[in-house]
């Protein structure tokens, strides 16, 4: 039996759900909610689904609001709003007993009305009707009724909508003011109970921003110096490049679309080899026409940084939905043995500093590094604290071989990749053969710099050279950074929670991280002790830290969300384990109740296993 | 820029074209054309792809990239892009520029980078030992088509016409001088410019060179060279087959664009770009 923990309990827990069509405005008025509530203390997590389609299709805003960190977006909804049929058919399980039903009558039926649901229906399609004379804006009576119930300060909503559709004017302005009180008149006589009011809480400190992991993808790249990007629009990736076309002229940076995807890596190999940081967001189809480009830029050993926003395949596959199946791909999808670095985010504000830490890897390494974001991170919006702007340190050169540590809120080490001295450019050899496999980087334009890079196999000035002895040779350079990585990274604190004596463990990786750790407290309420190991480095993996992780355990569990449970395999094909492998591939989240319905299961069989032994 | 003239040779390194190779008369004059116009080997960027001609980033003292099959364009555009004060040359030939590389050609036009092409045309694959090219001229039993070639040939220079390529010249290199000066005046033209060149493979010949030598004639004095459809004609004449620049026109390059495209995202700053960017970009997204 484990010993009990004491955990502060977040006092305030709420999640709200907004579900209709597509074309319906739920998720901008999901957005507006969310928007108002991060501009309190709560700390704000969203989880979107969205239709592929431009009109139709079920479409999905989930807002979990809470007065300490969240983790994931939880299991239950407490306040349910849903403007058809099947926004309820998909979400009526999904609602907490005691929670509140927000619908619209004429279009929801809602059947077998048994249940521990409060029921309140708003005829949202006739109130906008009849005040505007159109259905359109039934979002908006929506918001009114829900920032009712919630509490919230009227002049915000209004503001924040005022906002929004400025650029349409004050006509719209007005009309949008209207249908916003006319479902605030509308929830009047709603009467919950509410152990908050968003009304009455402190304003959020300044320096929070209300980020989608997207953004944060697109903010950690200019943080880190990047300056250009060339990509190709790909869904579920493609904010990331439109937040860098609108913010890099900002900076004097430059931003290009490209006419595919093989275009796109192909430019910034051309922008890395001319010196200078780059990035290219995409998803799994884009990242397999990129694969080519890949190998070359391990040959000739170019920085980059490619960001795969992963989501459901195979092929077209679903485009608006979350998955993990693209990890051996990325890891080995290559002709050729090439080496690259992979490494997968666990959150929003995560997003933000493993995307420097991709630039410092890359810069150092020279290498490709592929940064594999799960979807449900990349759309989704939560609370993240700015970082420690006066903190942020561009290395020199004599740091060069210092440790790198993890980027975090309170230091950000920023490196460029190191050119060489005039010493070595007397005998410039940009492939020579060093300990960890990096040799200086000439930066076009240096006289007597000028060499070759191909995707032939060369020597260590760059020439050609094709013989046997030479290959090996290269080709164990090559590697030997991936050795120099995972030494750098054990360095760094491990990244492993729970009871370290616990006999049941979980490894997960990517965006699963938030979801088993409320599924391991409520193991541990139950008695269960349980430990946790997500790593953020794929490939190479923290071979160390995860032995360690396995000694005395005995049972052990993977999460993740593919058919095939590819990072079981992975793990398998490295260390002498039999996991027990929790997969989910319905292009939704794992949900803490899914995984944690797992953890009994693992610990009533160990149970008996070791009761019937003896 | 060094004070003695460069040769731009790589010492130690061996061409590996057949002698007789017409890559060597485009590499003497692409050469010669760079010491005319002072460029320095530190400020030359050459991007290449696979094939013989792809090859001449080897024997460039330069900062060569030698990449994948057909992707020298894009590579190259990302290069200028981020470092415009430099010399940017992309070089190919017709497997690489024309096959797999050809849905680029449009689109390095439409963002008119100023970056230089070189399209080396063999009308052949020759290292890989003589498959077929799309200009490979159809009846011809090569490798891949042992039967003779099924497919048409294409002709090049009125697609890079309609495709609206900013500078277009072609030439041969069997006339070295003139030669020299399309490249030297490719490379001036403020744009992407390309420089088609006739270069024969004499392991796999494909055709006559002797024949083609013989139809070759330059344009007339004084063509005009900013209009397409007067050029067309003599664009799409095989006999004679006309060398020289088709067409030049000036319109604003990439780096131009880009630069507006600064002013106007700028706007509340003057048109230039903020100082003390990252705290200032973030708190955008409060």
């Amino acid at each position: 039996m484990a010993k009990q923990v004491q955990k502060k309990q977040a006092t305030v827990d709420y999640t709200v759900r907004i579900a209709g069509e597509g074309g319906d405005g739920v998720i901008s008025c999901g957005e507006l909610l969310a928007q108002a509530a991060a501009r309190t203390e709560f700390h704000v997590f969203t989880f979107i689904t969205y239709p592929s389609e431009m009109r139709g299709g079920y479409s999905m805003i989930q807002i979990r609001l809470r007065d300490m960190t969240i983790y994931s977006m939880g299991s239950l909804v407490d306040c349910l709003v849903v403007f058809n049929q099947e926004a309820f058919d998909n979400s009526k399980s999904i609602l907490a007993p005691g929670g509140i039903l927000l619908y619209d009558p004429a279009e929801v039926d809602i059947g077998d009305k048994s249940g521990n649901f409060h029921l309140e229906p708003i005829p949202l399609t006739m109130i906008a009707k009849e005040t505007l004379g159109s259905t359109l804006g039934k979002n908006i009576v929506a918001l009114g009724a829900v920032s009712h119930i919630l509490g919230m300060d009227i002049t915000l909503i209004e503001e924040l909508l005022a906002e929004r559709f400025s650029h349409k004017g004050p006509e719209v302005r007005e009309r949008n003011l209207k249908v916003l009180h006319a479902g605030i008149m509308a929830a009047q006589n709603i009467r919950i109970n509410l152990d908050f009011r968003l009304e009455d809480l402190k304003p959020a400190k300044a320096d929070y921003m209300l980020i989608s992991g997207n953004q944060a993808v697109a903010l950690g790249a200019i943080a880190a110096g990047c300056r250009f990007t060339a990509g190709y629009p790909i869904t579920p990736s493609t904010s990331i490049f439109e937040t860098l076309t609108k913010l890099l002229p900002l900076v004097g940076g430059r931003a290009i679309q490209m006419e595919d995807e093989i275009a796109a890596i192909s430019a910034i190999i051309g922008a890395s080899f001319a010196g200078e940081k780059v990035i290219t967001p995409t998803s799994g189809p884009g990242l397999q026409l990129m694969t080519e480009q890949l190998s070359l830029a391990s040959m000739i050993e170019t920085p980059l940084v490619v960001v795969d926003v992963q989501r459901a395949g195979p092929s077209t596959g679903l485009p608006t939905k979350t998955e993990q199946s693209d990890l051996k791909f990325a890891v080995y999808g290559s002709a050729g043995d090439s080496p690259r670095i992979v490494i997968a985010p666990t959150g929003v504000e995560d997003a933000f500093y493993q995307t420097i830490r991709a630039f410092n890897l890359a810069e150092r390494y020279q290498m490709p590094v592929l940064m594999l974001l799960d979807q449900s991170i990349g759309y989704r919006k939560a609370t993240v604290k700015m970082p420690d702007f006066d903190q942020i340190r561009v290395l020199d050169r004599g740091e060069s071989k210092k440790s790198l540590k993890i980027p975090h809120a309170g230091k950000i080490d920023i490196r460029w990749r190191t050119e060489p001295t005039e010493e070595e450019l007397a005998d410039y050899r940009r492939y020579a053969d060093t300990e960890e496999g990096t040799a200086p980087m000439a930066r076009p334009g240096t006289p007597g710099g000028q060499y070759l890079a191909t995707g032939l196999e060369h020597n260590e000035y760059g020439y050609t050279d094709q013989s046997p002895g030479n290959h090996k040779k290269m080709s164990l350079k090559r590697f030997r950074k991936m050795g120099a990585i995972s030494r750098e990274l054990e360095k760094n604190p491990i990244e492993f929670y729970g009871d370290p004596d616990a006999k049941i463990g979980i490894i997960g990786w990517g965006s699963t991280e938030g979801a088993i750790r409320e599924a391991r407290y409520m193991a541990e309420q139950k008695g269960i002790a349980v430990r946790h190991l997500h790593p953020h480095t794929i490939s190479p993996l923290p071979t160390k830290q995860i032995s360690l992780f396995l000694l005395r355990l005995e049972n052990l569990i993977i999460v993740e969300e593919n058919m095939t449970g590819q990072f079981a395999h992975y793990l398998q094909a490295r260390f002498r384990m039999k996991p027990i492998s929790i997969r989910k591939c319905e292009g939704t989240p794992l949900t803490p109740a899914e995984i944690y319905k797992g953890i009994v299961k693992v610990a009533r069989l160990s149970d008996e296993y070791n009761n019937t032994y003896f | 820029m060094s004070t003695t003239t460069p040769t731009f040779s790589r010492p130690g390194v061996k061409p590996v074209w057949c002698p007789g190779c017409g890559d060597y008369g485009v590499l003497s004059a692409l050469k010669k054309s760079l010491k005319e116009l002072k460029i320095a080997p530190e400020e030359l960027m050459i991007i290449s792809g696979i094939g013989c001609s792809g090859r001449f980033s080897h024997y460039m003292d330069s900062y060569a990239l030698h990449g994948t099959h057909g992707r020298a364009l894009p590579t190259a555009t990302g290069a200028k892009a981020v470092r415009p004060e430099l010399t940017v040359l992309a070089v190919g030939g017709d497997g690489d520029g024309l096959s797999i590389g050809g849905g680029h050609i449009s689109h390095a036009a439409r963002r008119n980078a100023d970056i230089t092409y070189l399209l080396l045309d063999n009308h052949i694959y020759g290292l890989t030992k003589g498959q077929t090219s799309p200009t490979t001229p159809q009846g011809y039993q090569g490798i891949t088509s042992p039967y003779g070639v099924a497919e048409e040939e294409m002709e090049p220079l009125p697609v890079l016409l309609t495709y609206g390529v900013s500078f277009i010249a072609r030439g041969h290199s069997f006339d070295l001088p003139q030669l020299t000066d399309l490249i030297t005046r490719a490379i001036r033209h403020p744009g992407f410019s390309m420089v088609y060149v006739h270069s024969p493979c004499v392991t796999h010949p494909s055709l006559s060179w002797e024949a083609l030598k013989e139809r070759t004639k330059p344009l007339p004095e004084g063509f005009p060279t900013d209009d397409v459809m007067t050029a067309m004609p003599y664009a799409y004449s095989r006999d004679p087959l006309y060398t020289g620049v088709f067409y030049q026109i000036r319109k604003p390059t990439l780096q131009e664009r880009l630069r507006e495209v600064e002013k106007r995202a700028c706007k509340d700053t003057g048109g230039e770009p903020l100082d003390s960017s990252v705290r200032q970009i973030m708190q955008r997204f409060r």
